[in-house]
């Protein structure tokens, strides 16, 4: 909820003062809450020892990691 | 770019949210042809928009639903993985099908969900705890009001299946998928519908973000636009998802019987 909260925040930073950085960084920040999400499911899989789906959901932070990185790539 | 009143982006990103947030979609299938269509805007900027506006959607209401425990975590990253792979292998398949052969593919697929939706909408999912049954691996429990009930998950190859095709036409269309993966997992898997739509929110983020971020580096984002809808559905999909509490369960299936009638006939318009 936090990061909706910093997200929003700058998104109406951003259109009402019609300041592009802030809506670029406020883009990132909502695209990355469901990268967090994933990172502490993943978190809770290993804390629980529940190892068949802590590899299922390294598996998914695998697939968005390597999203991110061709994205940086280009 | 059509320059569109940032009122009306907003008042877009929230009626779409709404309906997104009460049934488990991202709201892009709405989304995409209201900006496109409607508002003039580019295609690629208006699925950019809409894989944004999915993120928005679904983090907002997944807040919601997993402080209700109706989000099925497991079954979830076991979907994620074959929407993932599904992913991967849509922009090859799209390759070897013509726009109009998808869009009508597509379109059967969910006028058939949709027809099914409707005729089962009375039938329910879930068993009384009280008759001792376990949900198994991917199954669960769900609570309503002073009752509990208990849900097993049933042909999981069907499940998978879904995802799969959700994965591929979500980075194609704009879209998170939860349009393909709610019904199936109602109407064939045994999940009930608050629970489908609930792991769906879940799902859908992480599946709308893995192509958002590709979109973004293209510059196919147009900040404004996605700022304006993104702030429409972020209140109005944490609405939705309260909402949806409040709702009995056979009219959200008949809500959503009516979205892929209706979505299922715009496709097919546009691939005819």
């Amino acid at each position: 909820m936090g990061g909706l909260a910093v997200s929003a925040s700058l998104l109406v930073a951003g259109l009402t003062l019609d300041r592009t950085d802030f809506l670029r960084w406020g883009i990132l920040v909502l695209m990355a809450t469901p990268v967090a999400r994933a990172v502490v499911v993943t978190g809770e899989m290993l804390r629980e020892r529940d190892w068949l789906f802590a590899a299922v959901s390294l598996w998914i932070l695998a697939v968005l990691a390597s999203s991110v990185y061709v994205a940086v790539g280009r | 770019m059509v320059a569109v009143p940032a009122v009306l982006l907003i008042l877009t990103g929230a009626c779409t949210g709404l309906v997104g947030a009460l049934l488990g979609l991202g709201g892009g299938v709405f989304l995409v042809p209201i900006l496109t269509l409607v508002l003039g805007v580019p295609i690629r900027a208006a699925i950019a928009a809409s894989l944004i506006s999915v993120i928005a959607t679904a983090s907002a209401s997944a807040t919601v639903n997993l402080n209700r425990g109706l989000v099925n975590m497991r079954l979830g990253l076991v979907l994620e993985v074959a929407t993932s792979v599904g992913g991967l292998a849509g922009g090859l398949t799209a390759a070897h099908l013509t726009h109009r052969q998808l869009f009508v593919t597509f379109a059967a697929t969910l006028a058939v969900m949709g027809v099914l939706m409707a005729a089962r909408s009375g039938r329910r999912n879930v068993i009384p705890a009280s008759e001792d049954v376990e949900p198994g691996l991917l199954g669960g429990r769900l609570r309503e009001g002073e009752t509990t009930y208990v849900y097993r998950l049933k042909r999981l190859p069907v499940a998978l299946l879904s995802s799969l095709v959700a994965g591929a036409i979500s980075g194609l269309l704009g879209l998170g998928g939860g349009i393909i993966k709610v019904p199936f997992l109602n109407t064939f898997c045994g999940i009930p519908i608050r629970v489908a739509a609930g792991t769906s929110t879940f799902m859908i983020g992480v599946t709308a973000a893995a192509s958002a971020f590709i979109y973004f580096s293209r510059g196919d984002v147009s900040l404004p636009l996605a700022s304006a809808v993104c702030l429409g559905a972020l209140p109005a999909s944490l609405l939705g998802a309260h909402l949806s509490d409040r709702v009995h369960a056979r009219y959200l299936k008949i809500l959503m019987a009516v979205v892929l009638l209706a979505v299922a006939a715009r496709m097919a318009v546009a691939g005819l």
